[in-house]
């Protein structure tokens, strides 16, 4: 057997710092949201808010005149609003990856960050959502799209990955936001009985239904919270494969390819991830949860960016490789022309982003770099988004020469798209200061003292009884 | 419970040679046999023979790569609770240089499978001249070669360190093997997607599919977990290995046998259905032969039995924790696992419907190659430990208590 | 003596590991009506109270399979029978094209059946409960590990004598 002192270099480190206690864990995640509202928090709030404003002023503008304020054009009938929806559909499913898919490979490191990732989840699909909304031109018909009996007797047409992607989308949405308010309800219930005030203890207790800890409610609860994510981890591999057809299912060079419902997976979860790190790295310095999103959780989650980043390369490389071995001119073009075209300069923005810069994280001293941990995530945002641009593109050169354009965006493109992050954060925002950001009772429970066999007790007896063995500072094994 | 697993002074790792030795023995004959029918397949009708061959190698190289694949994400992840699986995989992945010698008839039989290979059905037909540069014979060979020795070494260098552990308990070697992991996972993606498109897609020539390299992962290793499991319960059965893995280890394996079932779904259905939709002709070509004239029986035999039966059964808990029904899943599995590579292989020699005619011949080939995988598997349970009997990590992953 | 006014009776517990063992010997002892309360769920006290499993999955089984019949005929009925057209070349209907919708409505009524059928399970929202009125009970979502025996229990009778021989501190009766 190994010596004790390689041990636990083998074994990971604890997932809470600090020597923490029941106690403690409550207070200090609870404290963010009971804390008077900071002035940080408020500046950020209205900065926020001016980019809702933003939204609402393009959106208004957009229902008024009609889709023609955007850039479209003949060849280019899809533009930003496809590739914002995915942008902000693909950062939603790290969200549920680290809910669902890590808690099913009981990666219990994921405690400390997956209500965070919920909430990022529910808010970027509100931001997805809204864009094939306002998309469709006359918004106020959206309601066609669901099978509902009219006197046209006509129905939506269910052969159209459109449709397919009403339906994923919403179900996604649904089922997260389920998800997440499972997760809550016992956290709920903490912050409603340490309530000051009677307007606090009412709505928490309103919105935490009566949870009270009971066993029995415990039993039911984790059964129906496995159930969940089992159910959402093919849900959020349903969502982006449902939305890669979108493109996959035409007979667009570039789009028509086999390998797109994995390839937008990864991609999905690539810049999930990237998002996250993007949001936990100044929120776990501002709230102080340094105790609970540690360098091993940021560490962790670069390794999965350089994973994922690493499976959206080897598409690119396939997609590459096939179109030159089909032998099929059509093929071969698009891709000459996405590397080589006008577009060169956002293939190249996307390559460098996605594939180059991630190589950094086989550094152990970069992947522990909160800083530099940091600005990589915000390279591989940008990346992501110029995947979803590069590709939406491969309209711009279509089968007819002589309608060949090149599309450019206008104000009014940039302002809706900057607009969904002032609803994003906004939102966001509003999550962080009256919802527990970290969820108490998951990290509660993969303390050590958790466990009720963890040796602590046993020694704990045995101090009583007489023998002197510190106990307190086994709370770090 | 938890804490009595904690001082385990000693993990009984040594499997039952004897055993193992019976198994090895009886593969061995099995083997002679199968290679003897093959001889005969070989006279009867060469061409066949050749496909035949080329689907059992198939068949028995995927699960050797997910072998190798299994044994290097454990590291890659940091997992503790494969640690006693492990050296079954790095069984399996050792393999891998048998592997490296029963290529060699595909090499000889490379005209008789590989319409490409013709110099003069090249010169006719632009497409196959536009790509000559890659599926040319002697590039062909150069990459085979390549690929196999990749995996050998990989293979030879991760079974190493792991016997090598077991001498002298050295946590270092855990580390050594984790640092090579990430490099040698981005190895085996490249080389077993073009060995993929190499050996089995390039069959149709004309066709392609920027998934296929995926799909045969997906397949190798859904069928590995399916040995996996096997392997498990002869371990703690007649292999000896009661008191060390339990039932919880069986139904970790159960588990990913699960998920890996719906993953291979997943790929297949995403590579069938946009060829389906998109309706391009040179794409439909390779399932238009698979759909008519008697193959669409074998194709719908492979949804429901690759995935639809064994989904149903092991979504239940009781499924996995189940000696009989998990075991008689694993075997079942690897039949539709042969079905997959029977119609990856064969309609391109019978594109006018299926031949059952010739099946003593595919079943000749799996026997041969079969009996000579399954004898040095065993062998290699006689020669080493069946469990890293001085990982580090052992003891941790035996007391997981599957809840 | 099961007293109208008595809930039941409030015993706290320092941590799992003493709760577990209480919860273990309560059920050895015969007791019935007991529950245990704790801020997260703990490993083993299923068994520990001789709970029998849990029976959220059969909701989401019936869920799913009427989301996945309900989508099938939703499908094929508004394409192929009432009002069918030729779109894309593709036809009326086809398991194919169907699937995507089919999945997503399987998965969205399985949830509904995991979420709704666990809240009905556990008899919530409840607002109002008899520990409620007991201050010390509001640390169950902090970090303290109750343990209560109902009035209803046949063996309520000698129930404070069993709560404080198992260690259970801070004994209190809970008024209904």
């Amino acid at each position: 057997m190994a010596t004790p002192t390689s041990q636990e270099t083998v074994f990971p480190p604890p997932l809470v710092e600090g020597g923490h206690t029941f106690g403690s864990v409550t207070d200090a995640i609870c404290g963010v949201v009971e804390k008077p509202t900071s002035n940080g928090w408020k500046a950020a709030f209205t900065a926020a808010l001016a980019g809702l404003a933003l939204f609402g002023v393009s959106v208004g503008y957009l229902i008024w005149e009609g889709t023609g304020i955007w850039g479209l054009n003949n060849p280019v009938a899809w533009g930003w609003a496809i590739v914002n929806f995915v942008f902000w559909v693909g950062i939603g499913h790290a969200g549920t990856l680290i809910s669902a898919i890590l808690f099913l490979f009981r990666q219990k490191w994921r405690t400390s960050i997956n209500r965070f990732a919920e909430a990022m989840t529910i808010f970027a699909v509100i931001c997805a959502l809204t864009f094939p909304t306002i998309h469709v031109g006359r918004v106020w018909l959206l309601y066609w799209a669901m099978p509902i009996p009219n006197q046209m007797g006509l129905w939506p047409n269910f052969r159209s990955p459109l449709l397919w992607d009403v339906f994923a989308v919403s179900t996604y949405f649904t089922v997260s936001l389920l998800f997440w308010f499972v997760g809550l309800v016992p956290d709920l219930a903490t912050l409603r009985d340490r309530a000051k005030t009677k307007i606090a203890h009412t709505l928490y207790g309103m919105a935490s239904l009566g949870w009270r800890g009971a066993n029995r409610h415990w039993q039911n609860y984790e059964r129906a919270y496995l159930i969940l994510a089992g159910l959402s981890t093919p849900l959020v591999l349903s969502v982006h494969t449902i939305v890669s057809f979108d493109f996959a299912v035409s007979v667009v060079p570039g789009w028509h390819t086999t390998i797109f419902p994995p390839y937008f997976v990864a991609g999905a979860i690539f810049s999930g991830f990237a998002m996250v790190l993007t949001l936990a790295i100044p929120a776990r310095k501002v709230f102080g949860l340094q105790d609970f999103i540690t360098v091993r959780h940021i560490e962790n989650m670069n390794k999965i960016i350089l994973v994922t980043g690493m499976m959206v390369g080897y598409a690119y490389a396939m997609e590459f490789f096939i179109a030159w071995y089909s032998q099929s001119a059509y093929e071969s073009f698009a891709f000459v022309n996405r590397a080589f075209g006008p577009y060169a300069w956002a293939y190249w923005i996307m390559v460098s982003c996605n594939v180059i810069t991630p190589q950094l994280f086989w550094f152990k001293k970069i992947r522990t770099n909160v800083g530099l941990s940091f600005i990589l995530s915000i390279f591989v945002n940008i990346g992501m988004w110029f995947e979803r641009f590069v590709i939406t593109m491969s309209l711009h050169r279509d089968f007819l020469p002589s309608a060949w354009d090149y599309y450019s965006p206008t104000i009014w493109d940039i302002t809706t798209f900057v607009g969904t992050f002032g609803l994003f954060f906004t939102l966001f925002l509003l999550f962080l200061r009256f919802l527990p950001a970290v969820a108490i009772a998951e990290v509660k429970g993969v303390m050590p003292q958790a466990n009720p066999h963890w040796e602590g007790y046993h020694q704990h007896s045995d101090a009583a009884h007489g023998t002197t063995a510190g106990h307190g500072d086994k709370v770090h094994g | 419970m938890a804490a009595t697993a904690h001082n385990r002074a000693t993990i009984p790792a040594q499997a039952d040679a004897g055993a193992a030795n019976g198994v090895f023995k009886i593969g061995l004959g099995l083997g002679v046999v199968g290679l003897a029918g093959v001889g005969g397949a070989f006279a009867v009708d060469h061409k066949q023979a050749y496909f035949s061959w080329l689907t059992a190698f198939a068949f028995y190289t995927t699960i050797a790569l997910g072998g190798l694949f299994f044994t290097m994400l454990h590291h890659l992840v940091r997992a503790t609770w494969s640690t006693p699986l492990r050296r079954a995989a790095e069984n399996l992945a050792a393999n891998l240089p048998l592997m490296a010698v029963l290529f060699i008839p595909i090499v000889i039989g490379m005209h008789d499978l590989y319409h490409w290979s013709h110099a003069e059905a090249v010169e006719g037909d632009p497409i196959l001249k536009g790509k000559a540069g890659y599926l040319s014979p002697t590039f062909w060979i150069v990459r085979a070669v390549i690929y196999l020795a990749v995996w050998n070494v990989l293979a030879w260098f991760f079974r190493r360190t792991s016997l090598r552990q077991d001498e002298t308990g050295d946590v270092g070697l855990t580390f050594k093997m984790r640092k090579m992991a990430p490099a040698g996972v981005l190895a085996f993606a490249l080389t077993i997607s073009f060995a993929g498109f190499d050996w089995l897609m390039s069959l149709n020539p004309h066709w392609f599919s920027t998934i296929f390299g995926v799909y045969v992962f997906a397949g190798a290793t859904m069928s590995m977990f399916a040995v996996l499991a096997l392997t498990a319960l002869w371990l703690t059965n007649r292999g000896g290995l009661g008191n060390s893995l339990t039932i919880d280890n069986v139904h970790d394996v159960g588990k990913l046998m699960f998920g890996f079932i719906v993953f291979w779904t997943y790929i297949a259905f995403s590579q069938y259905y946009l060829i389906w939709y998109g309706n391009i002709p040179e794409e439909t070509v390779w399932y238009k032969v698979r759909l008519e004239n008697g193959w669409q029986w074998y194709s719908r035999l492979l949804a429901v039995g690759h995935f639809a039966l064994p989904f149903w059964v092991l979504m239940s808990r009781h499924a996995k924790r189940n000696r009989l029904v998990l075991g008689i899943t694993a075997v079942w599995l690897l039949v539709m696992h042969f079905l997959d590579h029977y119609l990856l292989v064969s309609p391109t020699l019978h594109d006018h419907g299926p031949h059952p005619a010739t099946l003593w011949m595919d079943a000749a080939a799996m026997l041969g190659i079969g009996g000579l995988f399954v004898a040095f598997y065993a062998r290699r349970f006689t020669k080493a430990a069946a469990l890293p009997a001085r990982d580090p990590q052992l003891a941790a992953a035996l007391e997981y208590d599957n809840a | 003596m099961a007293d109208r006014r008595t809930w039941g009776l409030l015993a706290e517990f320092e941590n799992p590991a003493t709760l577990l063992h209480a919860a273990e010997r309560a059920r050895d002892a015969g007791y019935k009506n007991f529950e245990t309360w704790t801020p997260f769920p703990i490993h083993g006290m299923d068994r520990a109270m001789g709970l029998k499993g849990s029976k959220v999955g059969w909701i989401v089984l019936g869920g799913g399979l009427t989301g996945l019949a309900g989508a099938l005929l939703l499908q094929w009925w508004t394409s192929a029978v009432a009002y069918p057209m030729v779109i894309g070349g593709k036809p009326y209907f086809a398991w194919e094209w169907a699937t995507p919708v089919t999945f997503e409505l399987s998965i969205l009524l399985s949830a509904f059946g995991a979420v709704f059928g666990m809240f009905a399970l556990n008899r919530l929202p409840r607002p109002y409960h008899p520990l409620d009125r007991i201050p010390r009970f509001r640390k169950v979502t902090d970090d303290a590990f109750f343990l209560t025996i109902e009035a209803t229990d046949p063996k309520f009778a000698q129930a404070r004598e069993f709560l404080e021989q198992a260690g259970g501190r801070n004994i209190t009766e809970v008024p209904a």
